[in-house]
């Protein structure tokens, strides 16, 4: 990386372009065919050594690869492209999608090649993850949708057989392992404010089938939606009646909690079906071999659902080298010789969740899926997970802040849940009509 | 010597330096900014961008999240600032004397300093964790709680322990100062009062306070402004939460810029942020200057 | 008048100054030894409830992954561990360059100050002060469109002039109080030898106000060294990434464990230590020179 040194021109010419920065700005990508291509910095080294073989594979397409801090990936991508500075291909989060659209980052990738022969074969809520307006943005990264996991070493000693189908069983069965003296606190959610999503919430509503808003994006949380009242005043419940939710849960992030659930210290979570690979895995974690996977608890009991996020790649707007760009996007989220290959390197290697169908049939997949999870359990979950729909609005990460701000309150018994539905479908509608 | 420059030409051209670093740079941001606060400008409606005058600043009157904040933002640079000078005060004096280990003590002072926002939020997440933190190691062992307690998890809990989290961080520079503004009390002085039998709480009030009032206005300048925009401990600690609890200006500004990408609202937040802390230095200055201490 | 012979005399203040020495001590120093002790242990010993006081087993594994981050101690994926050593190189540059420039921009504007009356100093002052009043992130997206046009992303130029324009407002108040405090008839006599005003700062002023010099300069390195909203934005691979920034990775970065982060920290804050434990005397020294009133 060379070093510019500031020479007199160069300050002479800066103040004489401050009245011009605002209209200045040159197009994204570099001018020597090299693919600028950013991700959040998850398993960074695994990434570089799959581009290294696409590169081999590929001489004539060079890709430069940086990884962002995953906490700080929007921010410094949005910043990227409003400096006219963005990169050719990048990772792009499913709630980020519509606002990045809108902002002009992303250019739509129907019509390019390969794409038909992805959206034909993946699940339909991966497939509407990643279209917005009608047109289609991404292909995908991986999936995953969110399941009850719990510690069945900790139910077997407290005499418990099954896991719970219901929100009412869940109460009961966590206050029979308090009771044994197991866990004062069987139930943990990550609850502290992040600027992601708070997957173990969505959870809950969809895994009644509740969805909090309709598609046309109007609020149905207060009245139209029967789940999302019922599903608080369960929280709200077990948080303050029961109390067998952890009130260090407003302190708590995913990692700590990964580390909680390892260590035996919660009986039962909210998360992503591919936490468990590291769960039972005995290098890393003391409960291994006695986390499950179960469908998320429902108020009836009978009723299965669950919410799905997608990771995605997608392509930007002004990007010199679209050719290129397309070719590496085919390799990372499409099919080279007829099979979605980053897709099983990924899956194969961290156990991240693919989004094709197909591959929920392939023996070597399911071969490496029961070594950590029931495959059963873990396809039943991608078969009835659903999207967000909210997640299309601009104003969805205010939504966001403020779900997750009353959760807090809600588990700290400072509102009711009466309340809490109100407030929200009254911010969702003052939200929608501020952005119009 | 010859004259060739006046004084006034001969100092600016002495500022210029200094004054092409602060203004070329920073100018045109601050100008920039003023100027996108006053439109409607979201990153994500580009479409929807349009100059709207006052009325980001306008709309602040009746945002309830604002005005909450407000409140937070004032409780927490009262509370911050507040036991910063008096642990500062107390602490620069208790340096004042002569004892054994009193150089060790002075060289600890800046420890705190010396540790960014962020190490400093996280340092402190550790200690105050609910499940794990020395904090709670510390008061199960000295017997005077009887369970580990999750003190950010409560509103008045997050709240105080953010406020002290921030104040260790801050506490060093204002004992700096004020260490520095007793050391030039002339000894004359507090021996001319204690031959006049003064004891020592009138010693304090009479010989000491006038001389530490300039640092103290400095300080409470710098403080102010450091505990109105503190942001990286306040966000590792709490995010804003629980609820609202800790969701000071300071952080809302920076949620609605970079995350919401509404940078028209947010700038606006950043340049009531700005007036506050100007009104509050003024006020300090006027406020002190009239005890005679102040000059520019 | 007291007829209490002195050896009878208890010495309360000599009491209570011996202990709030200690309370004040303990209250600065235990959190931070709380995280180097966090730094010398094994991650699975850091959990426990009630927590390890002094690591035992006590190991230096989690600092040596500095530096050879593929080793036997091989924390995988983390790229954060990597770059540590990187950023505290980068870091050291950018503070001290920081500091260096401040020093001489702030010496000739703070002597203007001091010793020169000119028309439209006061507002000058405030002017300076005032661009300090605008919070960080209010100017954070036009300072990268800025850095974008001068090409200046990723380097550690970006860093130095950001933080410099940031330091130089309290760096020229401060020294221009103390330049204040030299005695005039030490630049008068100065003057008679015949000395130019650059002459005569530069042997008599400054050698004086020394201690000053040396407080405004740990002022600036430790604005520098401190900071992370501009360095997270201008900055975007290890060729001019700084400690905050490999700070915050590690708090969320999914590989990370507590005791290496902790680590980390520790290394965050060992320079600027050390550098504010040599000069400790002379940075008080120069806070008080600069609150001599005039």
């Amino acid at each position: 990386m060379t070093r510019h040194q500031i020479t007199r021109r160069t300050l002479l010419s800066a103040a004489a372009a401050v009245p011009l920065l605002a209209a200045c700005g040159r197009g994204g990508g570099s001018s020597d065919g090299t693919v600028r291509f950013e991700g959040w910095d998850y398993e960074s080294q695994l990434v570089q050594q799959n581009l290294d073989g696409f590169m081999a594979k590929n001489p004539d397409v060079k890709v430069a690869y940086t990884p962002i801090t995953s906490a700080q990936y929007v921010r410094k991508v949005v910043a990227e492209f409003t400096g006219k500075n963005g990169p050719d291909a990048l990772y792009v989060y499913d709630d980020s999608l519509a606002t990045w659209v809108e902002s002009g980052y992303l250019q739509p990738l129907d019509g390019l090649p390969g794409v038909d022969e992805v959206y034909n074969g993946i699940y339909a809520a991966n497939a509407q993850a990643m279209t917005y307006k009608d047109k289609r943005y991404g292909l995908p990264y991986y999936t995953d949708s969110t399941g009850l996991i719990y510690n069945a070493a900790i139910l077997e000693r407290a005499g418990i057989k099954a896991p719970p189908k219901s929100l009412d069983e869940l109460e009961a069965q966590s206050i029979t392992i308090r009771a044994a003296g197991l866990i004062q606190y069987p139930i943990a959610f990550a609850a502290q404010l992040q600027d992601t999503w708070a997957s173990w919430l969505w959870a809950l509503m969809y895994g009644s089938g509740g969805s909090m808003f309709a598609d046309d994006l109007t609020p149905t949380l207060a009245g139209a939606d029967p789940v999302p009242l019922a599903v608080y005043e369960w929280i709200h419940k077990a948080a303050t009646v029961s109390k067998i939710i952890d009130p260090a849960s407003l302190q708590l992030t995913p990692v700590p909690l990964d580390n909680a659930m390892m260590a035996g210290q919660y009986a039962f979570n909210l998360g992503s079906r591919y936490a468990l690979r590291v769960y039972n895995d005995p290098a890393k974690s003391k409960a291994a071999g006695a986390m499950k996977l179960a469908q998320v608890p429902s108020l009836d009991g009978a009723v299965h659902g669950t919410v799905a996020n997608t990771r995605m790649y997608g392509l930007a707007a002004e990007t010199q080298v679209k050719d290129k760009a397309m070719v590496l996007l085919n390799f990372l989220g499409g099919h080279t010789d007829g099979q979605p290959q980053t897709a099983r390197f990924w899956f194969l290697q961290r156990g991240l969740g693919f989004t094709f169908k197909d591959m929920a049939k392939d023996k070597e997949i399911t071969d490496a899926l029961a070594k950590w999870v029931d495959p059963a359990t873990y396809a039943a979950l991608a078969d009835v997970a659903k999207a967000r729909n909210i997640v299309q609005a601009p104003w969805y990460a205010e939504f966001e802040a403020a779900l997750q701000k009353t959760s807090q309150q809600i588990l700290t018994d400072q509102i009711t849940p009466q309340a809490t539905t109100t407030t929200l479908a009254d911010t969702a509608t003052t939200l929608k009509k501020k952005y119009s | 010597m010859q004259r060739q420059w006046s004084d006034t030409s001969r100092a600016y051209a002495m500022n210029a330096p200094a004054m092409a670093a602060i203004l070329l740079l920073v100018a045109y941001p601050i100008g920039y900014s003023f100027w996108v606060s006053l439109h409607r400008d979201n990153l994500a409606q580009p479409a929807l961008r349009r100059f709207i005058g006052l009325d980001n600043y306008l709309g602040l009157l009746s945002d309830p999240a604002f005005l909450t904040s407000l409140g937070v933002s004032a409780l927490f640079v009262l509370l911050v600032v507040g036991v910063t000078v008096v642990l500062g005060l107390a602490l620069a004096l208790v340096l004042n004397e002569t004892f054994l280990g009193r150089g060790v003590l002075r060289s600890l002072v800046l420890l705190p300093w010396a540790m960014p926002g962020v190490v400093n939020g996280l340092m402190w997440r550790t200690v105050f964790d609910a499940k794990t933190g020395a904090l709670n190691g510390v008061l199960l062992q000295l017997g005077l709680i009887d369970s580990y307690q999750a003190f950010l998890a409560s509103t008045t809990g997050a709240f105080v322990f953010t406020a002290m989290a921030q104040v260790w961080n801050t506490l060093p520079f204002a004992v700096i100062l004020l260490l520095a503004g007793l050391t030039t009390i002339p000894n004359e002085l507090y021996d001319a009062a204690t031959v006049d039998r003064a004891g020592l709480l009138q010693r304090f009030r009479e010989v000491t306070l006038p001389w530490l009032l300039h640092p103290l206005l400095i300080v409470l300048i710098l403080e102010t402004m450091n505990a109105f925009r503190a942001f990286d401990t306040i966000y590792v600690l709490t995010g804003g939460g629980p609820g609202d609890a800790t969701a000071t200006v300071a952080l809302l500004t920076v949620q609605r810029v970079l995350t919401y990408t509404d940078v028209g609202l947010g700038s606006a937040y950043a340049w009531v942020i700005t007036l506050i802390t100007l009104v509050v230095s003024i006020a300090y200055v006027g406020l002190l200057y009239r005890r005679g201490s102040f000059e520019v | 008048m007291s007829t209490i012979p002195l050896r009878y005399r208890i010495p309360w203040k000599k009491i209570v100054v011996t202990v709030l020495a200690i309370v004040f001590g303990l209250y600065l120093v235990l959190p931070f030894y709380w995280i180097v002790a966090m730094s010398l242990s094994y991650e699975p010993d850091v959990y426990t409830v009630p927590p390890h006081w002094i690591p035992s087993p006590a190991t230096l594994d989690n600092y040596v992954s500095f530096v050879d981050p593929t080793g036997a101690q091989a924390l995988v994926g983390s790229r954060a561990v990597a770059e540590t050593p990187y950023a505290l190189g980068n870091s050291m540059i950018v503070a001290t360059a920081t500091a260096l420039l401040n020093l001489v921009l702030g010496v000739f504007a703070a002597y203007s100050f001091s010793r020169l009356r000119f028309r439209g100093s006061g507002v000058l002052l405030m002017v300076y002060l005032i661009t300090r009043m605008v919070p960080g992130i209010a100017i954070i997206i036009p300072f990268y469109l800025l850095m974008r046009e001068l090409d200046l992303l990723d380097t550690y130029w970006a860093l130095i002039l950001s933080y410099t324009s940031f330091a130089l407002p309290v760096t020229i108040w401060v020294l221009k109080d103390f330049f204040r405090a030299v005695p005039r008839e030490l630049e008068d006599a100065a003057r008679v030898d015949r000395c130019g005003w650059f002459r005569t700062m530069w042997s008599v002023v400054l050698p004086i106000s020394a201690p000053g010099l040396v407080a405004a300069a740990v002022f600036s390195f430790m604005t520098a060294w401190n900071e992370f909203m501009f360095a997270l934005f201008l900055t975007s691979s290890t060729a001019s990434k700084t400690m905050p920034v490999i700070a915050a990775n590690f708090a969320t970065d999914l590989n990370t464990q507590f005791t290496v982060m902790a680590a980390s920290g520790v290394l965050a804050v060992l320079p600027p230590l050390v550098l504010v434990l040599i000069f400790q005397r002379l940075i008080v020294q120069g806070m008080a020179a600069g609150s001599v009133k005039g």
